[in-house]
């Protein structure tokens, strides 16, 4: 038998309006009686801040309910096939209760639900056997109205399904504290915060924004007037480890922050961060919420530390360029000032700091520096350092005015002391044109001892000196221009080199390029400083087409040749052995079992070799040709010796192989 | 009739792009392409852990990204990432390097796509590759 009673019903809770098509179903089983129980169908509740459709009541003779519901919409977000189950409930004119009761979502977590209609207050208790308590009390009739939620151990991870999905969503660790809200018709007014954290770790799906044992403390309090909040806050982080791609952060920061939030902007009109072993920053902020973005910003903070500023908050952003493996140290401080999209100032003043590459590609010590810089107006930057290397070379000590105008940097004169000698650089200029750099300088590079140079490269010791005007050089798109040509005395003689670039010269692979022109090197110098047996006169040697990747040799045009005019032409024995060494032993063995033996040196009237280096092979001739052979040393004199080669190719990386053993298959005979 | 010369101009066209890669020597051993090598191979015992845990994998395109941070420890993830962005430094230089070697710069993307199914071809069991956008476990 089975009886049904339809009842139109509208209820007021809360101020809000609850209506709906309610549909009693009456069950009434013809036996047993104890087995009654009612069904309430809810079409659905409208109310400003949350919506329930589909919702099902079963009231049960023992005094339990069973409430379900389809779609549950909370502050933007949304629940489907929602349970909940009352152990006891109690729906009287008075109030509504339910102890025991349990969400099916967290049934870990009992609760207990009081609303007194007269008085308007409400209180919702969640507790588990663990200790762990989320506590609501609310009082609605008072005037402001207010609720308190007390949280004791409260897990984080149960604020999941309150978080946007797409960020760090949190997997443990507990809060403590207690949150109290007042407010009035207009709705909340007033929040007073005072929370805890404990060991709480959060991560989003690709782990680039994610926390681990975090620990600490937060304070806010905000007040509202019409639309505008003010708001204070205070956070202590005290333990735990944070990554928020690219930075990685440990504890030890703190925050105190005042500002203002009307919905649309945050504002910061003042904070203070203490970042660790950095130092103290302020900072004042306006930020655009919806479009995510900074609209104005100001950081200003004095005697931080570079070496963590940089390598903590500045570095992991430079992954990508060449300053990826740059290390700084010593003080600064610090101006930034930002507005409309771009840095407006930035006022830098660095004390007794250093700039070093981890590649030991450069580096500058001692650096005091003031750097006023502004995008709009013209000013001065004093820059001095007392030491520095660039490539190996040791720069000495320096001080320039640059002229700043935005983006374009000039320098009229500078001067930088380089080994014994001094690099002269006039008319330097940089700008950045479409986010890439550019610079140029003219320079003239007075006398600096090969002695020196040979040394700091960790090159076989030289003499002579090393000098040039240089017109022009320029760096554009990663491509070092050298315009002009460098001169070289060395072995007392000239070296000229033009068409000098370098591309990329901070990268794995740098290229190298240009043309050699050596004239009348003093053989004797030359063979001395080589160890290559002693050889007496001058040779010309010029190099064409030269090209180096990573500083080794990939192609050039070689060839060498005695200087014209008269001088003295000897070849001792061993350099004899050595020269055909490099096409093999055979040869030193002809010459040790001919009576040439006894002599230790000979005459020459020339020598001559070519190498055209392409493709790791050196395709050789020399002072004369005939077929097959080549000779490299034309004999002269009493006694004479000619040295003939008969190899024309020589794979490059075999020749600097012999030219280290100088001993390997003959292919070159002494007549 | 248009479409039989487009026909036969796009079957010359093949023709000569296939002559074209058939030309090329990405073996070659350029000073450069030294460098690069050693640099890379010097990363790969700091890099294969993150292979292997599935941290970073090889892309489509011949780089490597980082793909699921959450298998590397909190205070590992700056240095996969720096490892990554040096990678894929010197992948990119090496595939300039190669084809500036074969003197066609502009083989650059061809030779980057033959290397992107090498690297994925040669990737061990359990390293993850990306194909057509998404990622597997090889």
């Amino acid at each position: 038998m089975l009886n049904k009673t339809i009842i139109y019903i509208k209820i007021h809770l809360l101020n809000y309006c609850l209506s709906g098509l309610l549909i009693f179903c009456l069950l009434f089983l013809s036996a047993p009686l104890y087995a009654v129980q009612i069904t309430l169908n809810v079409a659905d509740i409208v109310a400003p801040s949350f919506t329930a459709h589909g919702i099902k009541v079963i009231l049960a003779q023992d005094g339990s309910a069973e409430f379900s519901i389809d779609d549950f919409h909370l502050a933007e977000k949304k629940w489907r096939k929602v349970y909940v189950h009352c152990t006891e409930f109690l729906l009287s004119s008075t109030r509504v209760t339910c102890h025991k009761g349990k969400l099916d979502a967290i049934p870990d977590m009992p609760f207990t639900f009081s609303y007194t209609f007269s008085s308007q207050r409400l209180e919702l208790q969640f507790a588990s056997n663990a200790n762990e308590l989320w506590q609501v009390n609310a009082d609605f009739r008072a005037k402001p109205w207010h609720a308190t939620a007390l949280l004791r151990n409260a897990q984080g991870k149960r604020l999941t399904g309150f978080l946007p999905p797409n960020g760090p969503l949190p997997t443990q660790g507990t809060l403590n504290g207690i949150l109290v809200v007042h407010g009035d018709k207009g709705g909340i007014s007033q929040i007073n915060a005072d929370l805890q954290l404990a060991n709480l770790a959060a991560a989003d799906t690709s782990g680039l924004h994610a926390a681990e044992q975090l620990t600490g403390k937060l304070y806010i309090n905000a007040d509202r007037t019409g639309q505008k909040w003010n708001w204070r806050s205070t956070l202590d982080w005290q333990g735990g480890e944070l990554f928020w791609q690219p930075l990685y952060l440990r504890s030890g920061h703190t925050l105190q922050a005042s500002g203002q939030w009307d919905g649309a902007q945050l504002k910061v009109t003042q904070a203070m961060v203490n970042l660790p072993e950095v130092g103290k920053v302020e900072l004042n902020a306006l930020w655009d919420i919806k479009k995510s973005n900074l609209l104005e910003g100001r950081l200003v903070g004095e005697s931080l530390s570079l070496a963590n500023g940089f390598a903590n908050y500045a570095k992991p952003f430079l992954e990508q360029g060449s300053l990826s493996a740059t290390e700084l140290k010593g003080r600064a401080d610090v101006d930034w000032q930002y507005r409309n999209g771009a840095t407006q100032a930035l006022l830098l003043k660095l004390h007794d700091a250093a700039v070093e590459d981890g590649e030991k590609r450069f580096a500058l010590h001692g650096i005091n520096a003031d750097i006023p810089w502004h995008a709009q107006l013209q000013n001065a930057a004093h820059v001095a350092f007392s030491d520095g290397a660039l490539m190996g070379l040791p720069l000495g000590a320096t001080q320039w005015q640059i002229q700043m105008r935005g983006m374009d940097f000039t320098l009229p004169t500078a001067t930088l002391p380089l080994l014994d000698g001094k690099l002269e650089v006039s008319n330097f200029h940089m700008q950045n044109a479409n986010n890439m750099w550019q610079w140029n300088f003219s320079s003239t590079l007075t006398s600096i001892s090969m002695q020196k140079l040979s040394a700091a490269l960790h090159w076989p010791e030289m003499h002579g000196s090393l000098s040039g005007s240089i017109p022009k050089v320029s760096y554009q798109d990663k491509l070092l221009k050298v315009d002009g040509t460098l001169l070289f005395r060395v072995f007392d003689g000239t070296v000229l080199a033009n068409h000098l670039e370098l591309f990329d010269p901070f990268g794995r692979a740098p290229r190298l390029s240009g043309n050699l022109d050596m004239r009348e090197l003093d053989l004797d110098l030359l063979t001395r400083t080589f160890s290559f047996g002693n050889i007496q006169g001058r040779i010309d040697l010029g190099v064409n087409n030269l090209e180096l990747v990573s500083w080794q040799p990939v192609h050039f045009d070689a060839r060498l040749a005695s200087s014209p005019g008269k001088y003295r032409k000897r070849i001792s024995q061993k350099a004899v052995e050595n020269i055909s060494s490099l096409g093999g032993a055979g040869g030193v063995a002809a010459l040790q079992r001919s009576f040439l033996r006894i002599f230790e040196n000979f005459g020459y009237d020339r020598i001559g070799l070519s190498c055209m280096l392409q493709n790791d092979v050196c395709t050789m001739a020399g002072a004369e040709d005939n077929g097959n052979a080549y000779t490299i040393v034309k004999g002269g004199g009493i006694p004479a010796i000619t040295v003939i080669g008969y190899n024309r190719k020589v794979g490059w990386s075999e020749l600097l192989n012999r030219l280290k053993r100088v001993s390997q298959d003959n292919k070159a005979v002494i007549k | 009739m248009n479409n039989l010369i487009k026909f036969y101009f796009a079957i010359l066209v093949l023709c000569a792009s296939t002559a074209a890669s058939a030309q090329v020597n990405i073996e070659v051993n350029t000073p450069g392409v030294v460098a690069l090598k050693q640099s890379m191979q010097a990363r790969h015992a700091q890099l294969a852990e993150f292979y292997s845990s599935g941290a970073v994998g090889l892309t489509s395109d011949g780089m490597v990204a980082l793909r699921d941070a959450n298998a590397v420890p909190m205070a590992a993830r700056q240095k996969a990432n720096g490892l990554v962005a040096a990678e894929n430094q010197d992948r990119k230089s090496l595939y300039a390097e190669i084809a500036r070697a074969n003197a066609h710069p502009e083989w650059e993307g061809d030779i980057r796509n033959t290397f992107a199914q090498r690297w994925i071809q040669r990737a061990q069991a359990g390293w993850w590759v990306q194909s057509g956008g998404s990622w597997s476990k090889k």
